[in-house]
């Protein structure tokens, strides 16, 4: 609804420079969903879930149940949900039961939506992780992807930044000063058990799971230079991947995991490059910005996100098909998510949640101080 | 083989932004101990291989084994013995009165047997994970340095905090250019 007709949006608020990214907007790329209000004595909640979920996705109008291709009902109650989805013709094409809190099972209702109509992956029941500075000293923070449920992770009292999500959002990795030096923790998040992976000599910084979420790869500083290596999830077998006289950060992994694009900055200002998982030389990446760090890999592969200096800094999205790179919104870090049509990006501020396919921006974390380097489940 | 190594040269000296002469006189007298240093490493850890014949840097001299309890900004070091060395925006070069700084640590090192930290730092702008890795490499420019001055690498620890622990708070250059720099810490 909010959403419907418009053909293009200029995204001229808040860019710096001359660079003003437009995007085009399809009608034909929204299919028309009724929202039929849930029964059950959750069912309002659950609607109000369910609604939001479905109109943050990206991919849905609703409209009343007589105009819907497809219908959505179901009644929810007790912490579970019974959900239903028909099409026009009446028949099911979707149904099951869910658990786990009202808000848990309405975000798996919506992501099996999502999957059932569009084919796409969910982000509903993703979580998102991030840096934030509201108690004077930077903490880890987790929160659903919607920013409802902010929690404070570490309570360390040092500086922990660089979280890193295991793409089942299982496990978080970040970059701890406790010791006095930095280096890389691994929290699992179900029992809260933490442990210090890797705590060589030097900085030890901006670990990155790989797809299957049984390696890390990060930057390590202990043979004499900020380099690139991938290790286990417990810190052991670091094995280096860079061999340079720069500055190598921010490590992405392809889809399949065979594929590192990281920052370096070995010609100058740092650049994006490409380096096989298992070793290799790194191959250049031309974006046309002379300052591109902090990279983010979509999930189908065909996308590279990261930061650009244009005066500012600004979410640049390169097509790794096309070769094109666009300039989406002004910020720094994006993260995509499992969908790889949203992502999230901090604008010091806030943290925001933001449609690549429109140019719709959500604010979903704000009054939190400084917030930075968000991360995304998968 | 002559031609590739005078284009190393060249491509070192630009990227550190350092004179050609001062880079040369550099080579010289550490690239030598440099080079004995990490192939040593290298080779006692055996699987550590090279990756190939495309061309790589053998780069900085492995830190030592850390003093375990030794905070930088805890009780147990010594900080501000030193004046701090600041560097340009997105830079790592070391030059004039800030290589005389550098010069001056290294003369007092010669007469201590303490071990020193160099911590990094970075001005706000910019990503993170990015100033992170800028801080580490402008501590190990400078430990490089003092290491071609004749201190022993093994004395000499570095740290980055990037863009955090701000000398200057401020958002302006004027902020900016203080806290573009590495400290110098004394362990106790």
């Amino acid at each position: 609804m909010k959403r419907a007709a418009i053909l293009f949006v200029i995204l001229a608020s808040g860019l710096h420079g001359q660079e003003a990214a437009t995007i085009t907007i399809r009608k034909g790329d929204t299919t028309s969903v009724a929202l039929k209000s849930l029964g059950g004595s959750e069912g309002a909640a659950a609607t109000k879930v369910l609604q939001s979920d479905l109109d943050l996705s990206g991919w849905f109008v609703l409209t009343p149940p007589e105009r819907g291709t497809y219908v959505i009902g179901g009644s929810a109650s007790g912490g579970s949900l019974q959900g239903e989805v028909t099409d026009q013709r009446g028949s099911v094409v979707l149904q099951k039961t869910y658990s786990g809190g009202t808000r848990t099972a309405a975000h798996r209702f919506a992501d099996d939506i999502v999957e059932t109509i569009t084919g796409h992956k969910g982000i509903a029941s993703s979580k998102i992780a991030f840096a934030a500075s509201r108690t004077g000293r930077k903490e880890i923070y987790t929160a659903d992807y919607d920013g409802a449920n902010v929690r404070q992770l570490t309570h360390d009292g040092a500086i922990s930044v660089a979280p890193a999500l295991s793409p089942d959002g299982s496990k978080l990795a970040y970059t701890g000063y406790q010791s006095g030096y930095a280096d890389i923790y691994l929290i699992d998040l179900a029992s809260g058990s933490r442990n210090r992976i890797v705590k060589f000599p030097g900085t030890n910084s901006g670990a990155a799971f790989s797809p299957s979420g049984s390696q890390i790869a990060c930057t390590l500083s202990k043979d004499g230079n900020p380099e690139l290596y991938v290790a286990g999830t417990s810190g052991s077998g670091a094995r280096r991947l860079t061999r340079t006289r720069g500055v190598e950060s921010s490590p992405t992994w392809s889809p399949d995991g065979s594929q590192i694009i990281y920052s370096s900055d070995e010609r100058g200002g740092p650049q994006l490059f490409k380096i096989g998982a298992g070793g290799g030389s790194g191959q250049l990446i031309s974006t046309g910005y002379n300052y591109c760090t902090e990279p983010s890999w979509s999930p189908d592969g065909r996308k590279v996100a990261f930061t650009a200096r244009t005066g500012g800094f600004s979410v640049a999205v390169k097509d790794l098909q096309s070769g094109a790179t666009t300039l989406v919104a002004s910020g720094e870090d994006p993260a995509w998510g499992a969908d790889s049509r949203h992502l999230i990006f901090s604008t010091g501020s806030s943290i925001v949640l933001f449609d690549a396919q429109t140019g719709r921006s959500v604010p979903i974390i704000t009054g939190l101080g400084k917030v930075s380097e968000p991360t995304w489940s998968r | 083989m002559l031609v590739e190594t005078a284009d190393r040269r060249l491509i070192i000296s630009r990227r550190l932004r350092i004179p050609y002469c001062t880079m040369k006189k550099l080579l010289t007298l550490g690239v030598a101990a440099l080079l004995a240093a990490s192939f040593g490493a290298c080779k006692k850890k055996g699987s550590d291989a090279y990756a190939g014949i495309d061309g790589d840097y053998v780069t900085g001299t492995p830190l030592p084994e850390r003093v375990e309890g030794a905070n930088f900004f805890g009780s147990n070091v010594t900080r501000g013995q030193f004046p701090p060395v600041y560097f340009a925006f997105d830079s790592i070069s070391v030059s004039g009165s800030e290589l005389e700084k550098v010069q001056q640590v290294g003369s007092a090192m010669k007469s201590m047997n303490q071990t020193l930290i160099i911590a990094g730092f970075t001005d706000e702008r910019g990503t993170e994970e990015y100033n992170r890795g800028l801080g580490e490499k402008r501590a190990q420019a400078v430990r490089d340095l003092l290491i071609s001055q004749g201190v022993s690498g093994g004395r000499i620890q570095t740290v980055s905090f990037g863009e955090e622990m701000p000398a200057d708070s401020g958002s302006s250059e004027s902020a900016w250019v203080k806290n573009r720099r590495v400290e110098f810490g004394v362990v106790k």
